[in-house]
């Protein structure tokens, strides 16, 4: 049994195998392909190492050491409401890459492509397909990017981070941290010291991105981490729309995963960022599973931008991660839109902020939360409108679901506001899928575990909605599986 | 987190604190709780804004002062009983001038039975032996830093009671004065409340100050309401804009009692409000409703937090803020339904109006979930006064101030829609009316 959630067709034929099974993480097959990596540990020598490997200008490495330095005098961070098992940052590989390095997709490892080929992601030929640029991160290094002809016609830029950091350093020196600076916090802090690969995006001005690009990424080799470094620019008038997807194999230990991706939309641009997170939970038991601590943030720099994410998050046993927008601009527009499930004992505390800055900025929040088993899923947010944000605007909902006695669902929403023409405005609610809705959905012949994910699904529809289709599909047939077995 | 490197000179004055001979001192026990709070206060210090629970209240400019620890002539301090009137409340009065026990002001000839009502003092320097339980009590939450500093050094307060059975006609007025005195002063008052088995009790607690000086008030209640108690707490709180009042209050509901909270808070320059409330029995109610209008300089703290712990509780909370000029108004309303707690139904709603663009409103409403047999809903907003209701009024012919000040009347009226002390709902009323600018 191995994971096709891509196409609904696939889905509905191994529906009937899936439901056998019960509920078991569908990407959790481990490929046994050569990989190359740095040894565990974690030192000055480490970055540099790191950064040599990767054959990074001078100033790239100076950059990286700024930031280690900075991480060593950074305490752990304590607030959210996760419970986190000490990290030893020293028992984790920083780079692991699969070692016949691919000179084009052609020359991809086999079983590296099948690999991909089993999560669904429409690499190679099935790209032409789908019609989807992907950029694909296995383990730490960018193993190939389709359709980047197509794209260099129009003047788009994506290529993995360290070709950019080799072919644009001017474009990187610029951008890169701009947005979220490599002292921001501890695990951004760590992501700019030993961050291995990730995705680099260029959409020149008044360009509007011609395919949906997409990124997907994998954890394959044990002991190691995961820090990807994303940035997306988005010039005057262009607009992209960016789909992020990302798995890891079942094992006991837990792996850590610390993301940063950068937004920079420039006058009149639009990025839209949408993920679909399924990294492995760890099992019924809390043992194993990924620590997500991702640092995401958008910077609306000019007016009449716009900055849109979008996350379905089922997997990772911890979640930490806050995607957030900076309305500078003018009339800037930021939106987060979210359904985290949690199962079992996965934790999650996850939410936005939006900085309003700009003159008639607006935001709009749609957080959904649905935990089950002994999970813990928080939405922690924060709308801060500055003394200069003439006539900002924020709305803020924030539901949560309940499946089962022992899980937890909390809110935080913080709102800070220094300006008397802004109007911010929260609601949140929280409950349990009523006996009411059950018993309609029963009473018509529907199976308990259906009429649930109905539900769910209705639930969270004002969030899917946002999703480009192919990942809507995923999701759902995501958000269906992690729930089985919650009801009953 | 909260250690203090450089001398603060709040904490520094404390030391000479404990030396003080307060009502009560000689009682082993009590010696040692007092002691024991004391130094744990001056080793933490005040708390920063580091601290979850101080994020939007800096404690900065109060830790560069020093106060006198104690008015020794409070007893003598002039006070115009009329000040202390409250129309609709002619029940028993408590008066504390300067944290001290006022027997010349108060009314206390008449108690209606099943009532007990004496200050702290008199009980410490009698039989403290049953408080024991309740000011032994430990701190431990960085929120509640003051109210360490109160156990260590209150003297005086109320101790009321009510029997079981009890039903009190008249609502008890307590009555807290901030007085003139020498120099800025920091006195601390403690309550000890307790209502038995369904008793029923209405109670008025009122702070107001003539003082020029920059007191520091700190209050810390206990109140505890047994199976079917019935409480109607109404808070009125009109000190001086110089004052700092930080208040501490606990309340403890048993299966089926029912406490309405309704506050009003008007003066004061910094002011800190934690209500913890446990709904501990089942099918226990809790209702609060408070307002806060607030211009000049003033800073205003309102920490709610009601955790649901029983079967088939409810909590209702509609909280107002209105703040203008260089105000800033700080709201944080957190609800805990416990596991097992099901059944619970909790509703918070918190609305702001920021009326100039000197002014600040944080807000924190916050659910805690962990039980899944609940309906707990929550919501905040921050605005200013509709411009169209204001051109409909000044259309009419009225003033731009009259309509704000009508606008706003009513945004924050409705809080108090519940209170059923006409009288005194009525004197709420215009206290905040005469408040606005």
């Amino acid at each position: 049994m191995t994971i096709e959630n891509d196409s609904p067709a696939v889905l509905r034929d191994n529906a009937d195998v899936a439901a056998a099974l019960g509920r078991r993480y569908e990407a959790g097959f481990i490929t046994d392909i050569e990989t190359d990596s740095l040894p565990p540990g974690l030192s000055e020598d480490i970055v540099r190492q790191l950064s040599a490997l990767k054959g990074e200008p001078e100033w790239m490495t100076e950059w990286r050491l700024k930031a280690y330095r900075h991480w060593l005098t950074m305490p752990t961070p304590h607030w959210a409401k996760l419970n986190i098992g000490a990290i030893d940052f020293q028992a984790i590989s920083y780079y692991a890459s699969p070692k016949n390095r691919p000179k084009s997709l052609d020359d991809v490892d086999p079983k590296l492509l099948e690999a991909y080929d089993k999560l669904g992601v429409p690499l190679h030929e099935r790209a032409k397909l789908a019609g989807v640029a992907v950029d694909a991160v296995f383990d730490s290094v960018s193993v190939g990017t389709t359709f980047r002809k197509e794209l260099a016609e129009v003047g788009v830029i994506f290529c993995s981070m360290s070709e950019a950091i080799r072919e644009y350093p001017e474009l990187v020196q610029k951008y890169l941290g701009s947005v979220v600076p490599t002292g921001d916090n501890y695990f951004a802090a760590l992501n700019s010291a030993v961050f291995s690969d990730g995705s680099f995006v260029f959409i020149p001005k008044g360009v509007r991105c011609p395919m949906e690009l997409s990124t997907y990424f994998r954890i394959n080799a044990g002991h190691t981490g995961q820090f990807e470094r994303t940035l997306i620019i988005a010039e005057e008038g262009a607009y992209v729309s960016y789909l992020e997807g990302c798995t890891a194999p079942m094992r006991d230990e837990n792996q850590l995963h610390a993301a940063v991706v950068e937004l920079v939309a420039l006058e009149k641009a639009n990025i839209k960022y949408s993920t679909v997170q399924n990294w492995y939970p760890g099992d019924e038991e809390g043992r194993g599973g990924i620590y997500n601590f991702v640092t995401k943030r958008g910077d609306c720099r000019g007016d009449d931008s716009k900055i849109s994410w979008t996350q379905v998050e089922t997997g990772s046993a911890i979640t930490w991660k806050y995607p957030s927008c900076v309305l500078r601009g003018d009339r800037s527009v930021g939106e987060f839109y979210s359904v985290a499930l949690t199962h079992h004992r996965q934790q999650a505390d996850t939410g936005t902020k939006m900085i309003h800055i700009g003159k008639g900025t607006k935001s709009k929040i749609v957080s959904k939360g649905i935990s089950a088993g002994r999970s813990s899923n928080s939405y922690r947010g924060l709308v801060k409108v500055e003394k200069g944000a003439e006539g900002a605007r924020n709305y803020t909902q924030c539901d949560s679901l309940l499946i089962g006695k022992k899980c937890g669902a909390h809110t935080f929403p913080y709102m800070e506001v220094k300006n008397p023409t802004a109007i911010v405005e929260h609601e949140a609610t929280t409950s349990k899928i009523s006996d009411d809705q059950l018993f309609y959905c029963r009473s018509r012949g529907i199976g308990e575990e259906d009429a649930v994910s109905m539900i769910v699904d209705g639930f969270c529809k004002q969030v899917f909605r946002e999703l480009p289709m192919e990942f809507a599909v995923e999701a759902k047939k995501l958000l269906e599986i992690s729930l089985e077995g919650a009801v009953g | 987190m909260s250690q203090s490197p450089a001398p603060v000179p709040f904490v520094d004055g404390l030391r000479a604190a404990a030396d003080l001979r307060l009502p009560g001192s000689g009682h082993a026990w009590l010696d040692a709780a007092r002691r024991e709070n004391l130094d744990a206060f001056i080793a933490a210090g005040l708390p920063d804004t580091r601290a979850e629970a101080w994020k939007y209240t800096a404690l900065r400019a109060l830790s560069q002062r020093r106060f006198a620890w104690g008015d020794h002539t409070a007893t003598s301090r002039a006070i115009d009983p009329k000040i202390l009137t409250l129309p609709g409340v002619d029940g028993p009065r408590l008066v504390f001038v300067n944290g001290v026990f006022r027997a010349d002001l108060s009314r206390l000839d008449t108690l209606p039975a099943g009532l007990t009502l004496q200050p702290l003092s008199q009980v410490l320097e009698q039989d403290p032996e049953p408080l024991r339980f309740a000011l032994s009590r430990h701190y431990r939450e960085a929120s509640d830093a003051f109210a360490r500093l109160n156990a260590a050094l209150a003297g005086d307060g109320v101790v009321l009671r009510v029997a079981a059975g009890a039903r009190i006609g008249k609502p008890v007025h307590l009555c807290f004065v901030g007085a003139s005195a020498d120099g800025d002063l920091a006195w601390h008052a403690r309550n000890v409340i307790e209502l038995g088995e369904g008793a029923e009790l209405d109670l008025v607690e009122h702070h107001l100050s003539n003082a020029p000086q920059k007191h520091l008030a700190t209050l810390v209640s206990d109140i505890v309401l047994q199976d079917r108690a019935k409480l109607q707490h109404m808070v009125l709180q009109h000190a001086s804009e110089d004052s700092t009042l930080i208040r501490h209050g606990s309340l403890h509901m048993g299966a089926k009692s029912h406490a309405a909270l309704h506050v009003l808070e008007l003066g004061g320059g910094l002011v800190r409000h934690d209500v913890h409330a446990e709904l501990r029995g089942d099918e226990a109610r809790l209702d609060t409703r408070g307002v806060f209008v607030l211009r000049g300089r003033q800073h205003v703290d309102t920490q709610l937090a009601i955790r649901h712990q029983a079967l088939n509780t409810a909590s209702e909370s509609i909280w107002r803020g209105v703040a203008d000029e260089r105000a800033r108004g700080v709201f944080r309303g957190a609800i805990v339904v416990a596991q097992g707690a099901d059944g619970s139904d909790a509703s918070l709603s918190n609305k702001n109006l920021l009326l100039s663009s000197q002014a600040e409103i944080d807000t924190k409403p916050e659910l805690e979930i962990y039980a899944d047999e609940v309906k707990a809903a929550h919501g905040a907003t921050v605005g200013q006064l509709d411009e169209r209701a204001l051109f409909y009024l000044r259309s009419r012919g009225l003033p731009h101030a009259e309509a704000r000040a009508l606008l706003t009347t009513a945004f924050c009226r409705a809080v108090f829609a519940s209170l059923p002390n006409e009288t005194l709902r009525e004197h709420f009323s215009s206290a905040l009316l005469a408040h606005l600018p």
